[in-house]
C-alpha cells in the first residue's frame, strides 16, 4: 500500500499527488469483504440476490432482510457495511417520495440511480464525513403502461389534444450499480461483494445483452451464481435472499417483491445440483490427472 | 418615453388609467379555503353479511355546472378498505395521495400493510380534525368501508370538522336525506347484518342511487360501486343506472300553473 | 349635523375617519369550525357510587347521524376496552371536540399512572380537565363535560364543567340539549327542591325535606325516567341510553333502548 505513511489517506476530500482519494479506496475494501450481491436484468424483469453469511446461530432464519423496497417498483441490495446500506435505502425512499411529491408518479429507476449517485458522491467531498462503505445494486421496473397521475380522478380525453398516443413505448427494466465514489453505471448483470469476480464471470457467460434469458430462468441463474460465488468461503454458512420485479403482465405486476418461497427453494435446489455436477466433473478431471501422473 | 425603465413596456397610465394592483394583496391575514370548488355529491354504503358495499356516482360539479362526468370517488386502500369521498375533489386528490404515501411506507416494513379500514378511519378523522382546528379544512365528508381488527365489517363516517359516527348503513350529502330513509326501511337497525346478503346490499345501493339521480340535481346516472369482502375489493367504476328517464314527467298534468 | 348624518347613512354605521373595509358584504360559505351533535348527559352521585349517563343519538340539524354514538367514556383504562379505569367522563356538544378532549384526558391519566406508579385521583383529574379546557380558552372545546369517580374517601364524586374549564363538584348535573328539561326534575327529585315535610308548618314556616343521598336503585330509576321524559320533549334526544355506574368494585356499563322517533 503506497498510501500508508504518506498522510494522504487520513482525510476524506484530500487527493494524493497522483490523483487518488484513498478514503474512497478504503471504502471499496469494506465492500470487498461483504457478502456477494448480484442483479440480473432481463427483458421481462430484474432479479436481485444476496449471499447472507450467517454470523451467529442465534439469528432467526429468514429475518434481517438485506434487500429493501423503494417506492413499489424498485429494489436495492448492497454489499459492505450493513448500516451504511440501510441509510442509503432510507435516502432512496426519501428521493422516491420527494419525486412523487413533485411529479405525482413513481420515480424512474434511472432518475433514482442518478440522485443516489450524486448523494454518494457528495460524501467524497468533505473532510467531515466518510464515504459510503457500500456498493449498491438498484433494480427496478418502470411501468410500460400509461400511468395515471397520483390522485387522478378521471380518464381524460381519448383523442385530440391531451389524448392518448397510440403505440407509444415506455418503461422497462432498469439495473444500476452505485459505488462508494458515487460512480454508477447501468448493467445487464451486476455483482459486488466478496465473490464478485466469480459472479461476474458467471454473469458474462449468460449473454444478457441479447436479452434471451427469461425472468424465471434469471431467478435460477441468480441462485446458482450466489452458490458459485460462495465456493471460496465454503467454511461459512449462508442464507440466500432473492427478490424480483417483473413487467406489468408478469408475476409481480411491476412491483418489487420477495421471490416466493417455493420458487426460491426450487432455485436453491437447482443451484446445489448444478454445483454438485461441477464438482463431479472436477473430481473426474483430477482423478484422470492423477492417473496420468501415476502412470508417469 | 420616460426615464423610468421599470415603466417601459407597460400600459400607459394616461391612456389606460393607473394599474389596479389590488389583487396583489400582500398584507392582511393569511386566508385558507373558505368554500369548496369542484365537488362530488352523495356516497352511500351498507354493511352486509361478510362485508360492506359502497357506491358513489361519477360526477364532479363546479357549482351547478356538471363539470367532470368520469370522476372516480371511491378510492381503494390496501387489500380491503375503500374510502368514498363527497365534497371537494381537489381535497380528495390530496387525501388520495396522502393515502398512497402511507401505503408505500407501510409496505416497507417486513409485515406489509396491516392497516385496516378502522385504522384508516381513525387516521383520516384525525387529519380532518387537525385541519379544521388550523382553520384550513379539507372540505370533504367521507365514508370508510372495510373491516376492523376483529375482521368484522366496518363502516364509518368522517367529515371536514372531524366529526365521526358509524352505523349499519350510512350516506353523505343529499344521501343523508334521500338514501338513509330507504336503507332504514330495507334494513332496520335492529336487524342483524348477518341477515343481509351481498345481493340485497348491492340492489339497495342501486335503488338509492336511482332516487338520488331523480331528486339530487348534482348527481349522475354513471356510478362506481365497491364490494369489500374477505376476498378483497371488487371495484366497478363504469356502472350505469339503466333505463332511467324523466320522460314520464311530460304526462303529469294538473299541478302548478298548468291546469289542462 | 346634516353632513354627519349623510356620512353615517353612506357607511351604514358611525363615520370613521379611516377607510371603510373593502371586503365583500357577505360570503356564500365561510368556514365555521363547530357543529352541534345534540344529545344529553346526566350524572348523579350517591354515598359510595356515581352514575353517568347519556343518550346515544348523534344528530346534524334534523338528521340523525347515528343511533349509537356513545357520549360516556372510561378514562385511563388499560387498553381501548378501558379495563381497570376508575374515572368516567361524559361529553356533549360538538362530538369531534368531545372525542379529542376524551382522548387527551385519557392519555394524561394513563401517563400519570406510568410516571407516578399510582392511579390519578378524581380530584386531580378534575383539576387537570379544567386546565385542558382553559388552555383552549380562545378556541374552546365546544362541549359540556361531566367527570365522575370515587373520591379519596370512597364517596361518589361528580364534577361538572363549562366549555372553558369553569368547574365545581356537585351532587347531580344534567348537560346537553335537554339539560333545561332534566335539571329541574333533578333539582326536585335528587336535591328535594320545593319538597317540604307535610304538616310542618304554614307558608314560610314549612320545613324543607331533609337532604339525603339516594340509593343506587332509586338513582338508576331517576336516570331512566329523566331520559324517557326528555325523549318525549326533545327531538335531539333518543335512540338509546348508555349508563356507567362506578363503585369500588369497578365500572359497570349498561344500555337501555329509548324511543327512535
Amino acid at each position: 500500500m503506497t498510501s500508508i505513511g504518506t498522510g494522504y489517506d487520513l482525510s476524506n476530500s484530500v487527493f494524493s499527488p497522483d490523483g487518488r482519494n484513498f478514503q474512497v479506496e478504503y471504502a471499496v475494501k469494506a465492500v470487498e469483504n461483504g457478502g456477494t450481491a448480484i442483479g440480473i436484468r432481463c427483458k421481462d424483469g430484474v432479479v436481485l440476490a444476496v449471499e447472507k453469511i450467517i454470523t451467529s446461530k442465534l439469528l432467526k432464519p429468514g429475518a434481517n432482510k438485506r434487500i429493501a423496497t423503494v417506492d413499489r417498483h424498485v429494489g436495492i441490495v448492497s454489499a459492505g457495511l450493513v448500516p451504511d446500506g440501510r441509510h442509503f435505502v432510507s435516502r432512496a425512499r426519501d428521493e422516491a417520495s420527494s419525486w412523487r411529491g413533485v411529479y405525482k408518479g413513481p420515480i424512474p429507476v434511472s432518475a433514482l440511480s442518478n440522485r443516489l449517485g450524486s448523494y454518494v458522491q457528495a460524501y467524497t467531498l468533505y473532510s467531515s464525513v466518510r464515504p459510503f462503505g457500500v456498493t449498491a445494486i438498484v433494480g427496478g421496473w418502470d411501468s410500460e403502461a400509461e400511468l395515471a397521475v397520483d390522485g387522478q380522478v378521471g380518464t381524460g380525453p381519448n383523442a385530440g389534444s391531451g389524448g392518448k398516443v397510440e403505440g407509444a413505448k415506455a418503461g422497462g427494466p432498469g439495473l444500476y450499480m452505485i459505488e462508494p465514489s458515487g460512480l454508477y453505471w447501468g448493467y445487464y448483470g451486476a455483482a459486488t461483494g466478496k465473490g464478485r469476480q466469480a459472479a461476474k464471470a458467471e454473469l458474462e457467460k449468460l449473454d444478457l445483452g441479447s436479452e434471451n434469458l427469461s425472468l424465471l430462468d434469471a431467478v435460477k441463474e441468480a441462485a446458482r451464481i450466489i452458490y458459485v460465488a460462495h465456493e471460496d468461503s465454503k467454511d461459512k454458512e449462508f442464507e440466500l435472499e432473492m427478490s424480483w420485479i417483473s413487467s406489468l403482465d408478469g408475476p409481480t405486476k411491476g412491483r418489487h417483491e420477495e421471490v416466493p418461497k417455493e420458487l426460491l427453494e426450487e432455485a436453491e435446489k437447482a443451484a446445489k445440483r448444478a454445483l454438485e455436477g461441477e464438482d463431479e466433473e472436477e473430481d473426474e478431471g483430477t482423478k484422470s490427472n492423477e492417473g496420468e501422473r501415476m502412470q508417469e | 418615453m420616460n426615464h423610468f425603465p421599470e415603466l417601459w413596456g407597460r400600459p400607459r397610465d394616461d391612456v389606460y388609467g393607473p394599474y389596479n394592483s389590488s389583487y396583489l394583496k400582500s398584507t392582511g391575514p393569511k386566508t385558507h379555503t373558505q368554500s369548496p370548488a369542484v365537488t362530488g355529491t352523495s356516497v352511500v354504503a351498507v354493511k352486509f353479511n361478510g362485508g360492506v358495499a359502497i357506491a358513489a356516482d361519477n360526477l364532479a360539479s363546479y357549482g351547478s355546472l356538471s363539470r367532470f362526468t368520469d370522476v372516480k370517488r371511491l378510492r381503494v386502500f390496501g387489500e380491503s378498505a375503500v374510502v368514498g369521498f363527497s365534497g371537494d375533489v381537489s381535497d380528495m386528490q390530496y387525501i388520495d395521495r396522502l393515502l398512497e404515501s402511507i401505503d408505500i411506507r407501510e409496505n416497507y416494513s417486513t409485515h406489509g400493510n396491516l392497516l385496516n379500514a378502522k385504522n384508516l378511519h381513525t387516521y383520516l378523522s384525525k387529519v380532518f380534525y387537525k385541519r379544521r382546528s388550523d382553520f384550513n379544512p379539507l372540505w370533504n365528508h367521507i365514508l370508510v368501508a372495510g373491516f376492523d381488527g376483529d375482521k368484522k365489517p366496518f363502516l364509518s363516517s368522517a367529515d371536514l370538522l372531524g366529526t365521526t359516527y358509524s352505523g349499519p348503513h350510512l350516506a353523505t350529502g343529499f344521501g343523508a336525506h334521500l338514501a338513509v330513509p330507504i336503507l332504514r326501511r330495507l334494513f332496520p337497525e335492529e336487524k342483524p347484518i348477518e341477515e343481509i346478503t351481498k345481493e340485497d346490499a348491492v340492489s339497495a345501493l342501486r335503488e338509492c342511487l336511482k332516487v338520488l339521480w331523480y331528486r339530487d340535481a348534482r348527481s349522475l346516472d354513471k356510478y362506481s360501486i365497491a364490494i369489500i369482502t374477505e376476498d378483497g375489493v371488487e371495484l366497478n367504476e363504469d356502472q350505469k343506472l339503466e333505463e332511467q328517464s324523466w320522460a314520464f314527467a311530460e304526462s303529469i298534468k294538473g299541478y302548478g300553473a298548468q291546469v289542462v | 349635523m346634516m353632513s354627519a348624518m349623510g356620512h353615517q347613512s353612506q357607511n351604514g354605521t358611525i363615520g370613521y375617519s379611516f377607510g371603510t373595509p373593502t371586503t365583500a358584504p357577505h360570503k356564500e360559505h365561510s368556514f365555521y369550525p363547530y357543529t352541534d351533535n345534540g344529545g344529553s348527559t346526566l350524572g348523579i352521585t350517591g354515598e359510595d357510587f356515581a352514575i353517568l349517563a347519556g343518550d346515544t343519538r348523534s344528530v346534524a340539524g334534523y338528521n340523525i347521524n347515528s343511533r349509537y354514538s356513545p357520549k360516556v367514556f372510561k378514562i385511563g383504562g388499560e387498553d381501548d376496552t378501558g379495563e381497570n379505569a376508575h374515572i368516567i367522563l361524559s361529553v356533549v356538544g360538538f362530538a369531534a371536540d368531545g372525542h379529542a378532549l376524551k382522548e387527551r384526558l385519557d392519555a394524561i391519566v394513563k401517563m400519570y399512572k406510568y410516571q407516578h406508579g399510582k392511579p390519578m385521583s378524581v380530584r386531580a383529574c378534575a383539576q387537570r380537565l379544567s386546565t385542558i379546557l382553559y388552555s383552549k380558552r380562545f378556541f374552546p372545546y365546544y362541549v359540556t363535560a361531566i367527570l365522575a369517580g370515587l373520591d379519596e374517601e370512597g364517596k361518589g364524586a361528580l364534577y361538572s364543567y363549562d366549555p372553558v374549564g369553569s368547574y365545581e363538584r356537585e351532587q347531580c348535573r344534567a348537560a346537553g340539549s335537554a339539560a333545561s328539561l332534566i335539571m329541574p326534575f333533578l333539582d326536585n327529585q335528587v336535591s328535594f327542591k320545593n319538597q317540604y315535610i307535610p304538616g310542618s308548618g304554614e307558608g314560610h314556616d314549612l320545613q324543607a325535606k331533609k337532604k339525603e343521598l339516594l340509593p343506587m336503585g332509586t338513582v338508576e330509576h331517576l336516570v331512566k325516567d329523566a331520559f324517557t321524559s326528555a325523549v318525549e320533549r326533545h327531538i335531539e334526544v333518543g335512540d338509546g341510553l348508555q349508563m356507567m355506574v362506578i363503585t369500588k368494585s369497578g365500572i359497570e356499563e349498561k344500555y337501555f333502548p329509548l324511543k327512535q322517533d
